[in-house]
């Protein structure tokens, strides 16, 4: 454990009041069940806990731009296992969306992919198999996305033969124009933070 | 037995497979189904990108509020990534009526309510509590002789709940297995996850949890796998290549849902019904092996 530690509310009152489930990290421990749970843990930077214990510490910039809070898989292992029964998992997607919302794109890909994502669900109420993965390397840029497609073009062209791609492109749901208004309003309503 | 059937975006394409053979084999159980008109995706898991959670909530409540309009029947949502978004605003909602409120008012700029009533429930729920394993023993004319297969359980169709099986320790898709007259081999990495909706984009790092999970199913005697999920699924089979490619494995092992196996077992046909022909790794060889073909 660090000496003399000096807790810095500045952020974590930030956190408390915009982040999706920020308020869930007052109760963590630091015992770092969430961190021996996770699949891709030997691939942050910062395990869950830590990252909760920084939040403390008022480390604004390293949480934000911290690579772990883009790599959760979704796996609820960590939300199982935590004996404070803190939704570890809710708390790093908050953290993401708040990080990505303020232009912050530490896993670059992995942001404009679930960005494209919900973009998506927003123009067409579904998801298109198709459209998305090239969105997502276009994203990139017009050169990262030809070497992307042509580097996923074996497995789309094996899907489309063994009849798991749709040919025709996704249409759009018929309560698309409600949908987008209950979406609008949650945007509103919801926490999440505004940009800085 | 009727239910609602909520089978989401992947199961009309990369994940077709699940819901070709779904239904026969569930018809065959006397399960009945209606599509929740007009349903609209989950979000899956990396929504949280681009949305606030509020959004993700009502974007699923609008999916609850369309089938209670309908009828009281539950959900089915075999796709574990549709099931958990469902089940976890239902949760949510039923816990915290607050929170019901503030989803109803934006329900309500489309013209929806949602009161709370209706269940969400897995596909393997139905299967293992509703149908029952005897029940699907009497419906068995072609049994799986003893095939060993590994059940793989991954995340999302166990947990966080655990409304019908284990987190941990689960085992509803070994017995509906053995059910078929399959051999359910134990091995532990069946709750590793796959590296679900973030592997495309961090596939540097996802391509090991695969490798580690194939090597697990295949030292444990596993000739197939089988899934409940389109992640897993895609995740498991459609990366084996690169995972060769990267740790020079020899991976090449045939990943089906368990409702294909059923569909094998219940004896409908290979391709209309079981629809073996959309796997890109064939299991038709071994499990016509196993059928003594």
């Amino acid at each position: 454990m660090e000496k003399n530690v000096n807790y810095d509310p500045s952020f974590a009152q930030e956190v408390f009041e915009n982040v999706d489930a920020g308020e869930e990290i007052k109760m963590c421990m630091n015992c770092g069940v969430c961190a021996g749970s996770c699949p891709l843990r030997f691939n942050m930077d910062y395990p869950p806990r830590q990252i909760f214990q920084m939040i403390r510490l008022g480390k604004r910039e390293e949480v934000l731009n911290a690579k772990s809070i883009m790599l959760c898989t979704s796996c609820y292992t960590c939300k199982v296992r935590c004996p404070r029964s803190i939704p570890v998992i809710d708390v790093m997607h908050g953290l993401a969306h708040y990080a990505i919302k303020q232009g912050i794109l530490t896993r670059r890909d992995t942001a404009n992919f679930g960005r494209e994502f919900w973009n998506q669900v927003y123009r067409l109420g579904r998801i298109d198999e198709k459209d998305l993965p090239r969105r997502v390397f276009f994203a990139a840029g017009f050169i990262e996305g030809i070497k992307s497609t042509l580097k996923y073009l074996d497995m789309g062209l094996k899907l489309l033969l063994h009849r798991r791609m749709k040919l025709l492109p996704e249409r759009k749901i018929k309560g698309i124009q409600s949908l987008r208004k209950m979406l609008d309003k949650a945007e509103k309503m919801g926490k999440g933070g505004a940009a800085a | 037995m009727k239910y609602f059937l909520y089978w989401g975006c992947s199961l009309e394409g990369t994940g077709a497979n699940f819901l070709v053979s779904l239904k026969p084999a569930c018809e065959a159980l006397a399960m009945e189904f209606e599509e929740i008109e007009d349903w609209n995706c989950c979000g899956a898991s990396v929504s949280y990108a681009g949305a606030n959670d509020l959004s993700i909530k009502v974007l699923n409540a609008r999916n609850l509020a369309l089938a209670e309009a309908k009828g009281s029947y539950d959900i089915v949502a075999p796709c574990s990534s549709c099931y958990i978004q469902m089940i976890k605003v239902n949760h949510e909602i039923q816990e915290d009526p607050e929170l019901l409120k503030q989803v109803n008012e934006c329900l309500a700029e489309g013209g929806l309510s949602y009161k709370g009533g209706i269940k969400v429930r897995h596909i393997q729920d139905v299967l293992y509590n509703d149908v029952g394993v005897d029940k699907i023993k009497e419906k068995v004319i072609k049994p799986l002789n003893g095939l060993k297969v590994a059940g793989y359980v991954g995340c999302q169709s166990v947990r966080p709940y655990g409304e019908y099986d284990s987190v941990d320790k689960p085992v509803v898709q070994d017995r509906l297995l053995e059910a078929l007259g399959a051999e359910a081999v134990p091995f532990p990495k069946k709750i590793r996850c796959c590296g679900s909706g973030i592997f495309l984009p961090e596939i540097d790092y996802c391509l090991e949890l695969v490798k580690d999970i194939l090597e697990d199913a295949i030292n444990h005697g596993a000739e197939l796998v089988s899934t409940v999920c389109p992640m897993c699924a895609m995740n498991l089979e459609m990366y084996q290549g690169r995972v060769n490619e990267k740790y020079g494995t020899d991976f090449d092992i045939p990943i089906v849902y368990l409702t294909q196996l059923m569909a094998v077992a219940f004896g409908l046909d290979m391709k209309k019904d079981a629809a073996l022909n959309y796997n890109i790794i064939p299991p038709e060889g071994i499990l016509q092996a196993a059928l003594g073909h």
